[in-house]
């Protein structure tokens, strides 16, 4: 299968250890196909990002947190908005968080790179249809130009 | 009877008898000697008369003409010594249609060869008394409407820039028994410190650029009550634009104001606690969802696994996120105590012993890192404060300094006090890491805002402290250099 052939590439941003870890376990259980990095704070997820864009090693979705200790979760957009014009991939930013705040809600709303507000706990089911359909999007890409 | 008929005019100003009786003035003569009474045809005529209509007698005078009230003054009148000087009187005479009206006599005296004879001219005045004693009821209305309203008037002619006329009222505003002439900065001088400026400015942008102000001062009366009053004005100006006077008023609006400030209290300490109950919502919805977010992840996942270590692995975090629970139902327990404890009362809190029982119970992290921790309370050894706030300030952010110490230098952390005015400071300085403000200066004192990736940064401390600083009437201040250290200064009172 293509699927297995092409792993995606999901970066964590987030500073909730046990939640990275309960998603990773989770993603081993169900068999998702993906390669997952972790980073601890905004600021680290930006400087990978800077990085990997020269590695050709940009992940396909970000699942972001938004209160994160040095760099939240705003300012991180702030800084991935600037990046993006320069960053070779289509990235798929999610925000993650518990928060039922309705200002949370609005402001992620707001921001066009963020495709979805989820909360956290992450259902399953949430999480197999985000990998399905960014693999579904990935796929349709290698179809149509190879790459 | 007329002047025509009996007049004494003789000689060369017999011509002037037609001219005195074509007057709209009464003119009447009486011989003491004689008894004789003469009247001018006006006379008959201003009290409403035909000529001889009444019968020309003392008689009549005294008992059909004039009001019985005003006869004292007049018999006195014309029994005095009577000079130029002697003012007309004002009399009421019963007129033939309109009843009694206000008429006003010149009395004049001559003693000659005929004997002592004393005369005058009668005008009617009628309409002008009213006038007079209607504008006297009015200002007597005004008076009394001014006097309820606490209302004072003031005015400064900008030719004359040092005087303000003041009326009455003000003069009973300001507690000043006699009515002295007050120069404007005298003026100014009643109303407390923080507010003259204020006035000063205002009376000065009407003259230079007539500009109207309403302002609401607070005033030091001469009997030292303390009383808001409202100072309005607006200018008065010539063809030319220019300020020529400033026409105000002062107004007693003490009860109103008091009310005024007591509710503006109330609203912010509303304000206060609603921030806390935000502050509660929020980690409600961030900290605690976070936790048993958590928590039902690690059970799903605990019930799929079925490799003992991984069940093992799996319940430790069960166990951290249980701790980590309990630590975010101290810090709600913590927050509950700022709005429980602010209605204790204060009580004399000694700076010193407090410190040093505060730096014995971090004993181990002071010595763990090495850290020097020196204090200086003799600029205020003991303050009047809620003690558990005290207490938890000054452990917060000891506690904060230790934790954001440097690693490449002796960390030295300085607490000490500052009598300044009317103020007191606590200060609180360490040569830590520091913060870049710039970035998050208005974050540092929020809730659950860690800046270093520091594994124990709760983002609680500094907000707890602020809460209890700002609930007494205080406020929290920052400077802080990355690298070089921060310094909280705490205004307390």
């Amino acid at each position: 299968m293509i699927e297995e052939r092409n792993p995606t590439n999901t970066w964590i941003v987030d500073d909730d250890s046990i939640y990275v870890y309960g998603l990773k376990k989770l993603i081993s259980i169900k068999g998702i196909n993906t390669n997952l990095s972790h980073f601890i704070n905004g600021q680290e997820g930006i400087n990978a990002l800077k990085k990997a864009n020269e590695n050709q090693q940009l992940p396909d979705i970000i699942l972001l947190d938004i209160n994160m200790p040095v760099m939240d979760g705003w300012e991180f957009m702030n800084e991935f908005a600037k990046l993006k014009p320069q960053l070779g991939k289509n990235i798929t930013v999610y925000i993650v968080t518990p928060s039922l705040d309705l200002n949370d809600i609005h402001r992620a709303k707001s921001i066009p790179e963020v495709a979805d507000y989820i909360f956290k706990p992450v259902k399953i089911s949430q999480l197999t249809e985000i990998f399905s359909q960014t693999q579904y999007q990935a796929n349709e890409r290698i179809r149509q130009y190879g790459t | 009877m007329s002047f025509s008929e009996k007049g004494k005019l003789s000689g060369d100003d017999i011509h002037l008898t037609p001219l005195i009786n074509d007057l709209d003035t009464g003119i009447w003569k009486y011989n003491f000697n004689t008894r004789e009474v003469k009247w001018s045809t006006g006379f008959y005529t201003v009290l409403g008369y035909q000529f001889n209509e009444i019968e020309c007698s003392v008689n009549t005078f005294f008992e059909h003409l004039l009001y019985h009230g005003d006869k004292p003054a007049f018999t006195n009148a014309i029994n005095n010594r009577i000079t130029d000087d002697t003012p007309p009187l004002q009399l009421r005479f019963l007129t033939k249609k309109n009843g009694y009206q206000w008429f006003e006599t010149t009395i004049r005296k001559q003693d000659d060869e005929n004997g002592s004879i004393v005369y005058g001219s009668l005008i009617n005045i009628n309409r002008y008394k009213h006038n007079d004693l209607l504008s006297a009821h009015n200002q007597a209305t005004h008076d009394d409407a001014f006097k309820t309203a606490r209302l004072g008037i003031w005015e400064i002619d900008t030719q004359n820039i040092n005087t303000i006329v003041l009326s009455k009222q003000v003069y009973e505003l300001f507690d000043l028994q006699n009515h002295l002439n007050l120069s404007v900065e005298e003026f100014i001088s009643f109303f407390e410190p923080p507010y003259r400026p204020v006035l000063q400015n205002a009376i000065n942008n009407t003259i230079n650029h007539s500009r109207p102000f309403d302002i609401d001062l607070l005033l030091r009366s001469a009997k030292n009550n303390m009383l808001w009053l409202k100072v309005k004005a607006v200018p008065v100006i010539n063809h030319f634009g220019k300020c020529t006077a400033i026409k105000g008023i002062v107004q007693d609006i003490d009860n109103e104001k008091r009310k005024l400030l007591k509710l503006e209290q109330s609203i912010n300490l509303l304000t206060d606690q609603n921030r806390r109950l935000q502050n509660f919502a929020y980690i409600v919805s961030h900290n605690l969802r976070s936790h048993t977010g958590n928590l039902q992840f690690m059970v799903n996942l605990f019930e799929q696994a079925d490799a003992r270590e991984e069940r093992e692995e799996i319940f430790s975090h069960i166990k951290a996120i249980s701790e980590s629970l309990d630590g975010t139902i101290e810090h709600i327990n913590e927050i509950v105590k700022i709005q429980t404890e602010i209605t204790k009362e204060r009580k004399v809190v000694e700076l010193e012993p407090m410190f040093r029982t505060i730096c014995s119970a971090l004993k181990n992290n002071i010595e763990a890192i090495n850290a020097r921790v020196e204090w200086d309370f003799s600029q205020c050894r003991e303050i009047s404060y809620i003690p558990a706030y005290m207490e938890s300030i000054l452990q917060n952010l000891l506690t904060n300094s230790l934790k954001y110490s440097s690693p490449e230098r002796q960390p030295i952390i300085k607490c000490y006090t500052l009598a300044e005015g009317n103020h007191i400071y606590l200060i609180f300085e360490d040569n830590g890491l520091g913060i870049d403000l710039e970035r998050y200066g208005d974050k540092l004192f929020g809730m659950y805002k860690t800046f270093h990736n520091n594994s124990d940064a709760k983002g609680i401390g500094l907000f707890i402290t602020r809460n209890q600083v700002e609930a007494l009437g205080g406020n929290i201040k920052v400077d802080s250099t990355v690298n070089v250290g921060t310094k909280f200064t705490i205004r307390l009172v």
